[in-house]
């Protein structure tokens, strides 16, 4: 661990202020804004990130979770993800989003873990991790060691010939699938971005992995109205019960109406360099009947583009499993 | 009064509960520096320069230069071939070369110094590799009759990858200059094998202490290990002059320490139609890594458990360790016959299924009982408990119902039958001559033995066999912090000998002591007399032959016998493996402690259950990729399945009140039982861990 | 900086980036609290900050600041360490304080269910669990009684 600059932002223009002097948002920066510090405090002690100063956005309110005039739901970027999955309106509205949150990490992680820095985790790929080897989204142009290597749980779609890691998050699927939207705060003003334009695709630049510019801030993050009718579900597959990262997760929101999928979104874990949206599986269901052959061509239909490497060959076919089953579960064919 | 056999409270259990007891990271001396290890990142070659790209004004630097003339660069164990820093040649990844010491732990990180190799290939399949580290041969009666006799020929290849400790402390030790020489404070499970290796590191003259620290766990993990991390520290603190604290993070002590060896096991079994063993023949191959540490003696174990706990008159068991370019692989609880168990008790259920009959049916017609031999020739007294354990096991579960009743569901049954032979191999214990001691105290006496409290509960238990055979409260039993200045050699704390072997010694020390009180308590005896030490040396049983030639004979004093019954559920859909019960019956001759006993059964069956589901290491290019807790999943409460555990008592006549070794038994049993299980579900698997992959490859084939 | 370190306000000088699992071991000699894993999987690191269960080594020390800290050192929970012991619910015992504080925050009527998931973020590796849950159940019966 370097030393380093430790600032406490006491408004949200000076935080913005002081991280706009920063070259970039994105690995590697200098200049670093810390909320519960469990993804950054980790990366700095395996010096995968080496910031020259934090700036501790910790006392900027933004820690309420609030109903939007449109009905919906507004939680702000430090709600800690304990308190957002155990939140009333969350249980009741937006349940899948409290079952990823508490499918992910530990009590003791999600207690100080906010909703911004989940939407910002890293990748848990193992040579991301370990600056003994090549990781272009550590170091860009130093190679991907994964691929070829140990690629067991890593992604299937998105990949590009630069990087293969999965995006880790539980919450982030979850929100993908509710169509969140991530406000921003930064020097030229505020910002919406759908969520799913806020991660980026790896290409050639996997160390760019969301649209943030220096002295940008994640303030808060917006859900839809709740659609009445509809039920959601988060379904995680892993190699133990607990605080274990997704070999795939699935998040579901249907709607169901005279057997037929009325209403359907869908996102996946565990798979993806960012969370993924299954958007053609999503077309094929709505107005189809809801019946096994159905789930089953939607969900075959979902993994169609998976492009596995070496080891992760597993992951198609667990993957379609998975959706599949989530798509029982939320629409009352399955209860386990 | 009886205080064996009741689960008094652990000596050491309050200092644990309250956070005070001293693990080697809460230690601190004064002017103590840092110690780093600047390790190999090639598997094979040589160094051909080392630089240091750093400010070196504050740092201690050591390399192999820094080795006393008096001294030798060797690790001293079996052989001595592994070196304290590389010479030139490195053999694998994580080898160390360099030393660094600084008071600053930021600098000493921050110091960056640049190695350059001359790249060779290496290699990394045992069955690859031309260079054995061990061979052995256990040959019985004659292979080609035993199966001209069979009527069925069933053949299986069983295949277990490395499995990591994960003790929650890492290894760690505190070297500090002592009277000319070093004392080491560390996190060890062998105090005796640090003074050998650092005897041989300093000279055999020099001054050498160990101090045994508070110890996070060991599952042999700290058993060979810390002597090559003590061996670190003293070379950096009699340079510096100063007392330096090496303690490893949670990677480097994956990356660098022992695994469980991998192991590739082949069976060819001669069967009547009536069930009956007729030949059996077995290969075993070890993955060694590179240096041959312990490898020739968890070859040896896991060669002698290969047959199982059955009956055969022909078999013929082909052990060979190989050498790869991978870290050594060492001593985990189970010490070989983890692998081969689980070999032999998959191949059983394999058999049952080519002969159409249950896995109760098989083993109960094959199960060793008393006047048996085994594959070494050893003939069974009355404490062997095969049959026992399995009825316990079997009537206790409704095992039989219970398989018929799942049919057709998701949930599978299945049930290991195995054993464990206590203490060294044949004449290993004659070798060793442990000694243990006890000395009067003021108000009782006090053990001193070299054999370490790991969290098994040696305290406790040494003090209950004291105090049972002195007749005296268990509280006046005190236990000596083992300080190598201090106590004798116990031998080391492993091989599930501490209760079996170092208890017995024990009690002989606490006999002779009774007899010298006469009348008198310790505490009355010692103001009248003033202090006094009674110091007994290990005598096994007379009647134990061994060869170590011909891998004949008494292979161990007794065994420990267990059946384990796993209940599983697959989930068809993901492959997802859920343990949700286990049943282990283990007849550990008599429990000491039941409580603790209980524990030791408990925690080992979770190690167990890992090893069966979870644990992977994921070994690339010779080195672990998966090297953090995040990436290397161990059970938590949610993997670990509801146990119900029975303890079978049947006296080992040489054991202290009967007692047998119980530390290894239960790491035995689950692995085969839950692949068993899932057999039962039509599962086809002859390797773990059970990852969703290669059940999902599986189902795809039924 | 200044927190409330097992019910004592308390001053400690510490730079604000510093893991509080270190300024607690280091600067406050509280070495009660212990290091597995250093990335916030194995649990034996926990503390209550404001009541609540954090990971010390993933807790930037700034975020102590003001904050009510309780280590094992100040748990308090006397029935619940007493069984610990009892129940040998601690073998090598460096898991134990993170278990321990863990189990602090079990209501009383916490089921067995209650307690294997609120006990799901830490790690032990010698008891397989059983002997930790009879102690907490023993000492939550006893303290009901």
């Amino acid at each position: 661990m370097e030393r380093f600059q430790y600032t406490r932002a006491r408004t949200v223009p000076e935080a913005i202020g002081i991280a706009a002097q920063s070259t970039t948002a994105q690995q590697s920066a200098p200049i670093r804004f810390v909320a519960g510090g469990t993804t950054l405090v980790d990366l700095m002690k395996l010096d995968v990130e080496r910031p020259t100063r934090l700036v501790d956005i910790n006392h900027l309110g933004l820690n309420a979770i609030e109903r939007t005039a449109d009905g919906g739901l507004k939680v702000g970027a430090l709600v800690r993800n304990s308190a957002l999955a155990q939140d009333p309106a969350v249980m009741r509205d937006y349940r899948v989003l409290s079952e990823a949150l508490l499918s992910g990490a530990s009590a003791q992680l999600r207690n100080v873990a906010t909703t911004s820095g989940n939407l910002l985790q890293r990748t848990r790929c193992m040579y991301f991790r370990n600056t003994a080897m090549a990781c272009n989204k550590r170091e860009p142009g130093s190679g991907c060691s994964a691929i070829g290597g140990e690629n067991r749980t890593l992604a299937i779609l998105g990949t590009s010939s630069q990087c293969i890691a999965t995006n880790p998050s539980d919450m982030n699927v979850a929100l993908a699938a509710l169509e969140a939207t991530v406000h921003l705060q930064g020097t030229k003003g505020t910002r919406a971005i759908a969520f799913q334009d806020f991660h980026l695709l790896p290409g050639d630049t996997p160390n760019r992995e969301t649209v943030l510019e220096p002295g940008d801030l994640v303030t808060h993050v917006t859900l839809p109205p709740p659609r009445s009718g509809t039920t959601s579900r988060y379904l995680k597959l892993r190699d133990r019960a607990s605080y274990e990262f997704a070999l795939a997760s699935a998040a579901v929101v249907v709607e169901v109406a005279g057997g037929r999928f009325r209403y359907v979104r869908l996102a996946m874990g565990g798979i993806g360099t960012k969370p993924w949206r299954m958007t053609a599986a999503e077309q094929a269901l709505t107005g189809a009947p809801v019946d096994e052959a159905t789930i089953r061509q939607a969900a075959t239909l979902a993994l169609r583009d998976a492009r596995p490497q070496s080891q992760n060959g597993f992951k198609v076919e667990l993957a379609t499993r998975c959706l599949a089953h989530a798509l029982r579960l939320a629409t009352g064919m399955a209860s386990v | 009064m009886s205080v064996v056999g009741t689960s008094v409270a652990r000596k050491d259990g309050i200092g644990k509960a309250t956070g005070a007891a001293k693990y080697a990271d809460d230690l601190s001396i004064p002017g103590m520096l840092f110690g780093r290890t600047v390790r190999s990142t090639i598997p094979c070659g040589r160094v051909k320069r080392i630089r240091y790209d750093f400010d070196t004004t504050g740092f201690t630097i050591v390399d192999r230069r820094d080795i006393p003339l008096d001294g030798r660069n060797v690790v001293a164990l079996i052989e001595d071939d592994q070196p304290f820093l590389v010479e030139r040649d490195v053999r694998h990844v994580a080898e160390p070369i360099v030393l660094l010491a600084h008071a600053d732990r930021e600098k000493l990180l921050a110091a960056d110094v640049i190695i350059e190799y001359e790249v060779e290939p290496p290699v990394f399949d045992p069955e690859a590799s031309t260079e054995s580290l061990k061979t052995l041969t256990i040959d019985k009666g004659h292979l080609d009759a035993g199966f001209a006799q069979a009527d069925v020929i069933v053949e299986g290849t069983y295949r277990t990858g490395h499995q990591e400790h994960v003790y929650i402390e890492p290894n760690g030790v505190i070297a500090v200059p002592e009277d000319g020489g070093i004392a080491i404070f560390g996190s060890i499970q062998c105090p005796f094998y640090v003074v050998k290796a650092l005897k041989s590191l300093l000279g055999p003259k020099a001054h050498v202490r160990v101090v045994q620290t508070e110890t996070g766990g060991g599952f042999g993990g700290k058993e060979e290990y810390p002597s090559m991390i003590a061996g670190h520290a003293t070379l950096l603190a009699l340079k510096a002059g100063l007392p330096v604290k090496i303690v490893y993070d949670r990677t480097e002590d994956m990356i660098a320490t022992t695994k469980r060896h991998p192991s590739i096991v082949r069976h060819r079994t001669g069967v009547k139609r009536d069930g009956t063993l007729v030949a059996m023949d077995v290969e075993v191959i070890l993955d060694g890594g590179a240096y041959i540490t312990l490898s020739p003696v968890v070859l040896s174990r896991g060669c002698i458990h290969a047959a199982g706990p059955y009956r055969c008159d022909n078999v013929r068991i082909r052990g060979r360790a190989m050498l790869t370019n991978t870290p050594p692989n060492g001593a985990f609880r189970g010490f070989g016959a983890p692998q081969t168990i689980f070999a032999i008790e998959a191949h059983m259920d394999r058999i049952a299924e080519a002969l159409g009959v249950d896995p109760v049916t098989i083993r109960e017609r094959n199960a060793l009982v008393p006047g048996d031999t085994t594959a070494t020739g050893q003939r069974l007294t009355a404490d062997c408990s095969a049959l026992p354990v399995l009825r316990e096991a079997v009537e206790r579960t409704d095992f039989r119902r219970k398989r018929e009743a799942l049919r057709g569901t998701n949930r599978g049954i299945g049930l290991s039958l195995f054993y464990h032979g206590s203490g060294f191999t044949g004449s290993g214990e004659l070798r060793l001559a442990s000694k243990a001691a006890l000395e009067l105290t003021d108000h009782g006496v006090r053990i001193l033995v070299s054999s370490t409290e790991i969290g098994q509960g040696t305290r406790t238990m040494h003090a209950q066999i004291v105090a049972e055979t002195l007749g005296i409260p268990y509280e006046d039993v005190d236990v000596a912090q083992p300080d190598t200045t201090l106590v004798p050699d116990s031998g080391p704390t492993v091989a599930s000998r501490t209760c079996m072997v170092v208890g017995r010694i024990l009690q002989r020390c606490a006999e002779d002591l009774k007899r010298r009180l006469g009348d008198l308590t310790p505490a009355e005896y010692y103001r009248a007399h003033g202090p006094f030490t009674i110091v007994r040396e290990h005598e096994p049983p007379g009647w134990i032959q061994w060869d170590d030639e011909t891998y004949t004979g008494d292979a161990y004093a007794t065994y420990a016998w267990g059946c384990d019954v796993v209940e599983v559920e697959l989930d068809a859909d993901t492959c997802e493996v859920r343990p949700l019960h286990l049943t282990a019956v283990q007849e550990v001759g008599k429990a000491i402690h039941p409580a603790l006993a209980r524990g030791q059964i408990e925690g080992g069956s979770a190690q167990g259950i890992g090893y069966a589901i979870v644990e992977h290491v994921a070994m690339r290019d010779g080195v672990m990729a998966n090297a953090s807790l995040t990436n290397y999943t161990i059970p938590t409460t949610l993997d670990t399945p509801a146990m119900d555990i029975v303890l079978l008592e049947n006296p080992y006549e040489d054991g202290p009140f009967g007692a047998k070794g119980l530390g290894e038994l239960p790491m035995d049993g689950p692995a085969p039982a839950v692949i068993n299980a899932l057999r039962h579900l039509g599962v086809d698997l002859s390797e773990i861990p059970a990852t969703p992959e290669r059940v999902m490859s599986a189902c795809g084939s039924r | 900086m200044r927190l409330t370190l097992n019910g004592a306000v308390t001053d400690v000088e510490a730079a604000p980036g510093r893991r509080l699992l270190d300024v607690l071991r280091e600067e406050c000699g509280l070495t009660g609290t212990k290091e597995g894993c250093g990335e916030g999987e194995c649990g034996a690191c926990t503390v209550l900050m404001n009541g609540q269960l954090v990971v010390s080594c993933l807790v930037p020390f700034a975020q102590a600041e003001g904050a009510e800290i309780r280590t094992i050192e100040g748990v308090g929970d006397h029935a619940l360490q007493q069984h610990f012991m009892s129940e040998a619910g601690a073998q090598c015992g460096i898991c134990t304080p993170g278990m321990v504080m863990t189990a602090s925050t079990l209501s009383r009527d916490a089921t067995l269910e209650d307690i294997r998931i609120a006990l799901a973020g830490n790690l032990c590796r010698c008891t397989g669990y059983e002997a930790i849950y009879r102690a907490i159940q023993r000492a939550r019966a006893a303290t009901s009684a």
